[in-house]
Formats: C-alpha cells, sequence, structure tokens
C-alpha cells in the first residue's frame, strides 16, 4: 500500500464518508423509509389541525379528506424524489454561494455538507432550505472565515440569524463532526506542475484544460454523489480526463511507469529484501495497478460526464427544472415531519429541555444546607456517592454513542 | 608436570641467594634484617638496601648480569614463595584466571565447562613452562586479545564472582551465628534444667521430712508420678537454618561470541524502545511522485512566494507544494467501492445510521441544543482533524 492512500485512510472522508454506490443507495432507502415510518407515526397522533387552508392539486390527497379521516397519511417521497430535490437544493446552494462571491473550498464543502446531512437524515424531516444555509454558514466557518450570523442573514430573504444557527449544531451532529472535507482543486494544480515537469507538453493546451477540469470539478463532482464513491485524486484525474484526455493519460502513464519485474525465487537471501521492495514497488507502480486505477477513474468520469457544468445553469429556474422538481416539492409540503421541520421551535425547545436537565442536574447535586460539612468532606465535596454514580452511568451512556443520540 | 630442566627465565636455583644478595654480596651475617625482593618482571632476587640504592632515583636495568629490563622500584616486593619458579607461576596463574573467570553455570554441560578448563590450562601451562619462546608468545597473545574482547563480559564475571564470594560469606557468618545462638539457648536450658532438679530435689526432702513415718516409699512413688514428662517442644528447639538468606549467586550475563564451545545463551537485555513514534509507524515519503527541488510557482495572481503579506506569517510555497502533491496522488489506489463492499461495513455502522438515521424514533433528544451558537465554533478550524 503505497504510503499516501494509507494517509488517506486514515481520513474521515475514507473513514466515515466513504460509501460502495449499493450501499449509499441502501442507506437512502433506510433513511426514507424510517422517516416515513415515523412521520406517519407521527401524523397520526398528533390532533389534526382545527383548520388548514386547502391547497390545490389533484395528484395529492386532499387535506380536507385527511382531516376528517384521521388514518389518512399523505403520499410521502420516494427515495429517487428526494435525490433528485437533493440535487435540486445543492444547485440552488451553489447558486447562492456564486451570489456571495465565497471562494472554491467554501463552496464545495458546503455543497458537501449538505449532502452528507441528507445520506442519513430525509429531506422530509429536516427543510432543506434551512439547512441549505446552514452548511453555506458553517462551510464558512470551517474554512477559516467568520462571518456574523446577522450579516449573513441579511443576504437571504425572509432568513433570521437564529434560523441559522437552530441547525448549526444539528448539521454538526448529521455531519458525525467531521469537517474536513478533501477536494481535487489544489491536487489539479499539482497535476498541473507534473505536466509542466515533463517539459514536452504545450502550456497554452495546459492553460486550457485546467481551467475546464476546474470548471468541471466545480460542478459535477458536487451535483453527484463522486465524493461518496471516489478520492480526490481520482475525481480530479476524471476531471482531467474529460477536459483534455491525452493529458490525463499522460499523467498516468507517467506515475505508473514501472514495468511488471518477476522477483527471482533463486535470488541469495541478501538480495531478497532488496527484491521484494522492488516488488512492492512495481506491484504499487506497475501495470496492473494502473489498470485498476484506469477503471475506477473511468467510473468516476461517468459518473462525472452526467452532470457537466453546462447544466449549472439548467437547474436554476429553467420551465424544465421546474416542471421536474415540482411534483416532488408539491408532496413535500405535505409530508414533512411536523415536529422536526420547523428548525426554530426545534433548537429552542432543545434547548429549553437541556436547560431544564442542566437545573435539575443542579440541584441534586446540591449539599442540603443544614448537613454538617465536617463529618463527610468527601460527599460536601464530590457530592455523595449516589449521585456520583448516577452522573457516572449517564457519562457512561454518552460513551457507549459519542455522537449523541437520533437527532 | 613440568620437566625441570625446562624452566623459565629468571628462575634463581634456590640455595645461598637466601642468605646473601647476589647484587652487593652482602649476607645475613652482616645485616641481619637482610630482605631479599623480586621483580615480577624478571623474578630476579635482591636486597632491599640494593632495590633503595639503585632504583629510588629513576627506573633502572636490572644490576643481573644479562639481564636487560627496566625495572621500577614501584614494581618490587617481596616473594611469598621460597622457590622463585613457583612465585612466577603464581603470579601467571593469577592473572589467567583474572581474564578466564567463568565458572561452572556459564556453560550448557560439565563436559563443556571442563574442556573449557583443560583449554585455559593449556594455555597457561605454555605461559608457565613452555621453553618455545614462540608458543609463550602465541599464548600471551591469546590472552591479551581475549581480555581485550571480552572485557565487559570477564568484569560481569568478576563482580559476580565477587557477589558469589560474597553470599558465601554471609551465608557462614550466619551460620556461625545460628550455631552461636543454639549454643546459647543449650546453656540456658541446661541451667533451667539443673535449678529445676534442685527445686525437685529440695521439694522431695521437704516432702519427705513432713511426711508421717513409714511412708517414705510411697511419698517417693506418688512423687514420680506426677513428674512431668519432659516437653519436646522445648527439648528440640532446632532451627531450620539452611532457609536463612543467602541469596544463591545469579549467573553473570554476558553474551559471548563462541571463544568456547558451550556457553549458555544468556538472555539479552530488553531493548529500550526508541523514541516515541508520533505517526505511529506512518510514512512520510511518497511511494507515486517525487518532490522537486525546483518549487513550481503557484497559479495565483499574487507572488504568494515573495509577498511580505503571505512570507512574514510564515507562508512557504514548498509546504503548498507538497501539500499539492500528496493531493494529487493520495488514494489513487484507494478503491472505495471494493473496499468499503469488501468490509462490509458502511461508513458509519449500519446500526448507527438507523439509530441516527432520520433521527426520528424518539421525541427527545440527549443532545443539548447550545453550545455550538455563534460563540461554540470560533476555534472549530483549529480543532478540525487534520487528517
Amino acid at each position: 500500500m503505497a504510503a499516501e492512500d494509507a494517509r488517506y485512510r486514515q481520513s474521515t472522508q475514507y473513514k466515515l464518508w466513504s460509501f460502495s454506490p449499493a450501499q449509499l443507495s441502501a442507506t437512502r432507502e433506510k433513511t426514507n423509509a424510517l422517516a416515513k415510518a415515523t412521520i406517519s407515526e407521527r401524523l397520526l397522533s398528533r390532533p389534526p389541525p382545527a383548520a388548514s387552508a386547502p391547497t390545490s392539486g389533484s395528484n395529492t390527497p386532499n387535506p380536507s379528506s385527511q382531516m376528517q379521516g384521521a388514518g389518512d397519511l399523505p403520499e410521502f417521497l420516494t427515495p429517487a424524489e428526494e435525490l433528485r430535490l437533493l440535487n435540486h437544493y445543492t444547485a440552488e446552494l451553489l447558486r447562492a454561494s456564486d451570489f456571495l462571491q465565497y471562494s472554491v473550498a467554501i463552496r464545495a464543502t458546503s455543497a458537501i455538507f449538505f449532502r452528507r446531512f441528507y445520506v442519513a437524515n430525509s429531506i422530509m424531516t429536516y427543510p432543506p432550505t434551512e439547512m441549505l444555509k446552514t452548511c453555506l454558514f458553517f462551510g464558512n466557518k470551517v474554512n477559516g472565515v467568520y462571518l456574523h450570523a446577522e450579516q449573513f442573514a441579511a443576504n437571504f430573504p425572509k432568513t433570521t440569524a437564529e434560523g441559522i444557527l437552530a441547525g448549526e449544531f444539528l448539521l454538526c451532529q448529521g455531519l458525525r463532526f467531521a469537517f474536513d472535507v478533501k477536494h481535487p482543486y489544489r491536487a489539479l494544480e499539482a497535476a498541473m506542475f507534473e505536466l509542466e515537469r515533463y517539459g514536452d507538453v504545450d502550456l497554452t493546451r495546459l492553460g486550457t484544460a485546467s481551467k475546464t477540469a476546474r470548471d468541471i470539478l466545480k460542478f459535477s463532482p458536487l451535483m453527484t454523489d463522486a465524493y461518496f464513491h471516489y478520492t480526490p485524486s481520482q475525481i480530479m484525474l476524471a476531471a482531467l480526463s474529460l477536459a483534455d484526455e491525452e493529458l490525463y493519460d499522460r499523467v498516468v502513464r507517467e506515475t505508473f511507469h514501472l514495468a511488471h519485474t518477476p522477483a527471482f525465487p533463486n535470488a541469495p537471501p541478501q538480495s531478497r529484501k532488496a527484491a521484494a521492495a522492488a516488488e512492492e514497488k512495481s506491484r504499487l507502480l506497475g501495470p496492473e495497478m494502473r489498470d485498476k486505477v484506469r477503471a475506477a477513474i473511468a467510473s468516476c468520469r461517468s459518473m462525472l460526464a452526467q452532470e457537466p457544468p453546462a447544466r449549472m445553469t439548467g437547474y436554476w429556474g429553467t420551465p424544465a427544472q421546474t416542471d421536474a422538481v415540482k411534483p416532488s416539492l408539491r408532496k413535500l409540503r405535505k409530508c414533512r415531519d411536523p415536529d422536526r421541520f420547523d428548525l426554530v421551535a426545534l433548537h429552542k425547545a432543545r434547548r429549553e429541555q437541556a436547560l431544564r436537565n442542566g437545573d435539575a442536574d443542579d440541584e441534586d447535586g446540591r449539599v442540603p444546607a443544614g448537613s454538617s460539612l465536617d463529618g463527610d468532606d468527601d460527599a460536601a465535596v464530590f457530592g455523595n456517592v449516589e449521585e456520583r454514580d448516577a452522573k457516572r452511568r449517564k457519562v457512561k451512556k454518552g460513551l457507549e454513542d459519542p455522537f449523541g443520540g437520533p437527532l | 608436570m613440568p620437566p625441570k630442566a625446562t624452566l623459565a627465565p629468571g628462575h634463581v636455583p634456590p640455595g645461598d641467594s637466601n642468605d646473601m644478595c647476589p647484587v652487593c654480596r652482602t649476607n645475613r651475617y652482616f645485616n641481619k634484617d637482610l630482605r631479599f625482593l623480586i621483580n615480577p618482571d624478571c623474578y630476579h632476587p635482591m636486597c632491599s638496601n640494593c632495590v633503595d640504592r639503585i632504583f629510588t632515583d629513576a627506573p633502572a636495568q636490572c644490576p643481573y648480569a644479562g639481564c636487560h629490563k627496566t625495572l621500577r622500584k614501584k614494581g618490587f616486593r617481596q616473594p611469598f614463595f621460597d622457590d622463585l619458579s613457583i612465585e612466577r607461576e603464581w603470579d601467571i596463574r593469577k592473572r589467567v584466571a583474572s581474564v578466564f573467570n567463568k565458572t561452572q553455570d556459564d556453560f550448557e554441560t560439565l563436559r563443556d565447562y571442563n574442556e573449557y578448563l583443560n583449554q585455559v590450562e593449556d594455555l597457561t601451562f605454555d605461559l608457565v613452562f613452555s621453553p618455545d619462546e614462540k608458543r609463550r608468545a602465541k599464548a600471551e597473545r591469546t590472552l591479551k586479545e581475549y581480555e581485550e574482547d571480552h572485557k565487559a563480559e570477564i568484569e560481569m564475571s568478576r563482580l559476580a564472582g565477587k557477589a558469589a564470594d560474597e553470599a558465601t560469606k554471609k551465608r557462614i557468618a550466619a551460620e556461625q551465628a545460628a550455631a552461636r545462638e543454639r549454643r546459647r539457648e543449650a546453656a540456658l536450658q541446661a541451667e533451667e534444667e539443673r535449678i529445676r532438679r534442685l527445686q525437685e530435689r529440695e521439694e522431695a526432702l521437704d516432702e519427705l521430712a513432713a511426711a508421717p513415718e513409714g511412708l517414705a516409699g510411697k511419698v517417693m512413688l506418688k512423687r514420680r508420678e506426677k513428674k512431668p514428662m519432659p516437653n519436646p517442644d522445648r527439648d528440640i528447639p532446632m532451627r531450620d537454618n539452611t532457609s536463612s538468606a543467602v541469596p544463591s549467586d545469579d549467573a553473570n550475563t554476558s553474551s559471548a561470541k563462541p571463544f568456547f564451545a558451550g556457553l549458555k545463551q544468556k538472555p539479552k537485555p530488553a531493548k529500550a524502545e526508541g523514541p516515541y513514534d508520533v505517526f505511529a509507524g506512518g510514512d512520510f515519503v511518497p511511494d507515486r511522485y517525487k518532490l522537486q527541488k525546483q518549487v513550481p510557482k503557484p497559479p495565483y495572481k499574487k507572488d504568494v512566494a515573495r509577498d511580505p503579506h503571505y512570507t512574514t506569517g510564515g507562508y512557504d510555497v514548498r509546504d503548498y507544494y507538497v501539500q499539492a502533491m500528496y493531493e494529487a496522488f493520495a488514494g489513487l489506489g484507494v478503491f472505495v467501492d471494493d473496499e468499503k463492499e469488501m468490509s462490509g461495513r458502511l461508513g458509519l455502522d449500519s446500526a448507527e445510521v438507523a439509530s441516527m438515521a432520520a433521527g426520528l424514533a424518539a421525541a427527545e433528544t440527549t443532545a443539548s441544543g447550545f453550545g455550538f451558537g455563534e460563540m461554540g465554533l470560533g476555534q472549530t478550524k483549529n480543532v478540525i482533524n487534520y487528517l
């Protein structure tokens, strides 16, 4: 295993946020099913609203009928629809980021945060429009740009700082506190260095290829699941191959340049170690590895090709796009989680609950005023044993699930 | 046994040399305190007056005719044996024994040990009695070489031997002390016994005196019955002294080159662990690319390599270059599809996903809602896992 790969395998991007396509779609389906189950439970258990403005819609179930028969449930989004909405909102996020002229890293980080959050959380559960802004805000923070929440909120209509901060901790939990996203942009620059180093590549051609590849990287991998399935270097090379196939070929050939050399079985023992090292080297940089890498990049390339940068404008306000997402949006309005969709209220409720718990803890921990301090100093300082045990149990429970309970 | 004819140089036949100094011809008749001294360089005896006279000022040649050794006063001493050839052998044996100071514990088998002893004895014999100058020189060289090569080992052995000697001494002292104690106790006991007997006798006499006439025999019989049996506990106060703290001479540690066959392999002292490795064996030498000495110019409008806005804060283009190259090639050989499928484990544990997924199961949550407001993330960037 190459040293670089070993290092990459240590990253949270690999450990927590890399899936095979099958795993990712299975997770999304599971998320969707869970959301359906819980939302329907919530809708059934809560009393029907006294008056709701009936909305038109021939396909969707009539809200008035839903009101009368409490057993009626709205039609839920399918995983495919969720994915379409996710892409729609990711495009919205990119548009917002471009409008606010954020740097490439912030833009990409926010988008990836957004996509990661909705792997294990359904769009029906938490409002994507709100999370989108929170992601942008938090993406800034992660990249070392500290904005005022108020000023940031002022960029958007009908948005308050409270609304943006409400989802922040939720987002962190959803991201499993893995804030580092590895992007392919700097890698592309390094690839250009390498191509330059070879000495026989036309520099203007390099410039064009670099620009095209960068444009691709700025859109295609963010709109697809490339970040989940491929490593940044693979994504970079895939983009490069889309921009200029020959240059990509050159890089791969130069990198995996070793011909396969069979080890001599009868080699004297002194050289056997060196031979093993050479064998390992040739395995790392040999033709077999090259073909494997090529295959991975080719599949990444076909994924990126589905969302070429030319489609970017297509996501924004074109009639076709609107028509495509409109039914899903209409559905979403019906089937969202009644308890969770209002992030501000949810945040407030959780805060209050936490405060209440904290108060309760304080009262428990306090030593009764009349207790004699001289008799039991330890108890005075540390609280009595039972309380401590209770606290320990609490801490222990927390440790089993370091990321906290369900969101 | 050494043949008499092959006595080593320096041998002076014993005889009248005891009575007359061969250097100054003084004899015991004139000087009652005549003391003969020898120097282990050549073993020529001379009287203490001669030594003072010749060697006090500076080292000088041996006054014996034909002996060209330069001697110092410091080296003179009184011989232990009359026969100076024995004196010399004794010296040599002492020296050899201090170098070849292995014990039987150092060897796997008794046979090996005996081989070793034989070898040493051969060498000693060559040194002491060999008529052949070459053989003597060779033996001398062997001894010196061995001493050079096995300094640490010899020292260890010596220390161990010393420790063993001390242990033996201690053991003997302990045994003696125990014997003394035993004797003292026995004496005490005997004394007690004597006093008891005396008392008994007096009591018996008193009783007899008080007894009515004619019943003396009965009284005596009664007394004999009453007499307590000797107490076995008291009578045998033997103590087990064998277990007294006598440290067994633990084998000296030495790792020898196979100078002798059959040496025991001593456990090597545990190697100290190297310095703490922050990266836990991680490797930062790239496999897929080579970093160039010449750092390429980053594709930025500003000249970040020279702009003091950047360089003052410690920005180094080389770091950027290293990082960029790493990012370009890291993970090229990581095939997420295969690896994640193979491990059968999602990035998140599937159970974890279920518990967090959509997070709808429970109405209440343990996650406290604050802490990550505006104030919480000031340091986020610093906290981020850099990997």
